[in-house]
């Protein structure tokens, strides 16, 4: 079956850019599939009141979008074996955020990814890090 | 030098709370309308969640919930008049106290051990992992580490997570 193999890798690889953009109605759908009733996700004058411009995208979205960037670039038969991100600045609804990603280690079958989300002016919002193991063949 | 002392952000019964579970477990039985619900609410459309024969081409033994799903799928909620002003639940398991309250999302970092399966059930056990003060350019703040280890019903260790909230 197709899908990326180790052979497919080397270090410095750079995984093509996908772009993320939440509609506010892709925030309301969020909130109700995780049960979240958090303000700040749909109360535009509250997130104000709380110091934002506007309502958040929810930090676990964009890690669930770094998450599907992870296993979309390691294909079917792929594992992602760690995830990890920070949420330095927040992310505002109809904008868009370029995901990016460098194959930073190969050790065996283990491949390190180092991945981020950037606004538009190349702002790292989210930095994070990602660990795969590739089929061999 | 003042006397008067601003009433501190972690009070000494929340650093008390640090390593302690943070309630009872929690379980809940992996539903694919569930899983594939939050799938299609993050615009994740990978066949492996959806159809269960791409699932077991890709080397599953059945349909798979999405990593992060994991952490969505014990939440059990409150009544409503359970919510606090910013709408987030108040805890239902030990209430982890600050002299803070505006919440955020902070990061993650996961470990996945076991794929979770549509018809799995998980059991959570979330910890608090340590709380640490900050200085910040718009003030003081405090960043919650809770770890919480998600098990499936052979026992097996399917995930970790380690959550940071931030609270200012």
């Amino acid at each position: 079956m197709s899908g990326r193999s180790i052979a497919d890798v080397a270090v410095g690889d750079e995984l093509d850019v996908e772009i993320r953009n939440a509609s506010r109605a892709q925030l309301f759908l969020y909130s109700a599939a995780t049960h979240n009733p958090h303000r700040i996700h749909y109360d535009r004058d509250f997130a104000v009141s709380e110091g934002h411009p506007d309502v958040i995208v929810h930090g676990p979205l964009q890690g669930a979008w770094l998450s599907q960037y992870v296993t979309g670039w390691a294909g079917p038969r792929g594992r992602m074996l760690t995830l990890t991100w920070q949420n330095r600045r927040s992310a505002l609804p109809e904008h868009d955020y370029a995901f990016r990603g460098v194959v930073r280690g190969i050790d065996g079958d283990v491949v390190t990814l180092e991945v981020w989300a950037e606004d538009g002016n190349g702002t790292v919002l989210m930095p994070g890090t990602a660990t795969v193991r590739l089929p061999s063949s | 030098m003042s006397n008067v002392t601003a009433p501190p952000l972690v009070p000494p019964e929340t650093h008390a709370m640090v390593g302690e579970p943070l309630g009872e477990p929690v379980s809940a039985v992996i539903t694919r309308r569930e899983a594939q619900r939050y799938a299609r609410a993050v615009g994740d459309l990978d066949p492996i969640y959806f159809d269960e024969a791409a699932a077991r081409d890709a080397g599953y033994d059945g349909l798979v919930a999405p990593p992060t799903f994991v952490g969505h799928s014990v939440v059990e909620g409150a009544t409503l008049s359970d919510l606090r002003g910013d709408g987030l639940w108040m805890d239902r398991g030990r209430k982890v106290r600050l002299g803070v309250s505006r919440s955020m999302f902070g990061g993650e970092e996961w470990e996945f051990f076991v794929p979770v399966l549509v018809g799995d059930t998980i059991t959570a056990q979330r910890r608090l992992g340590a709380v640490e003060e900050k200085d910040g350019r718009s003030g003081p703040f405090v960043l919650l580490h809770y770890e919480t280890t998600f098990t499936n019903q052979r026992d097996e260790v399917v995930a970790v997570s380690r959550l940071v909230g931030i609270a200012r």
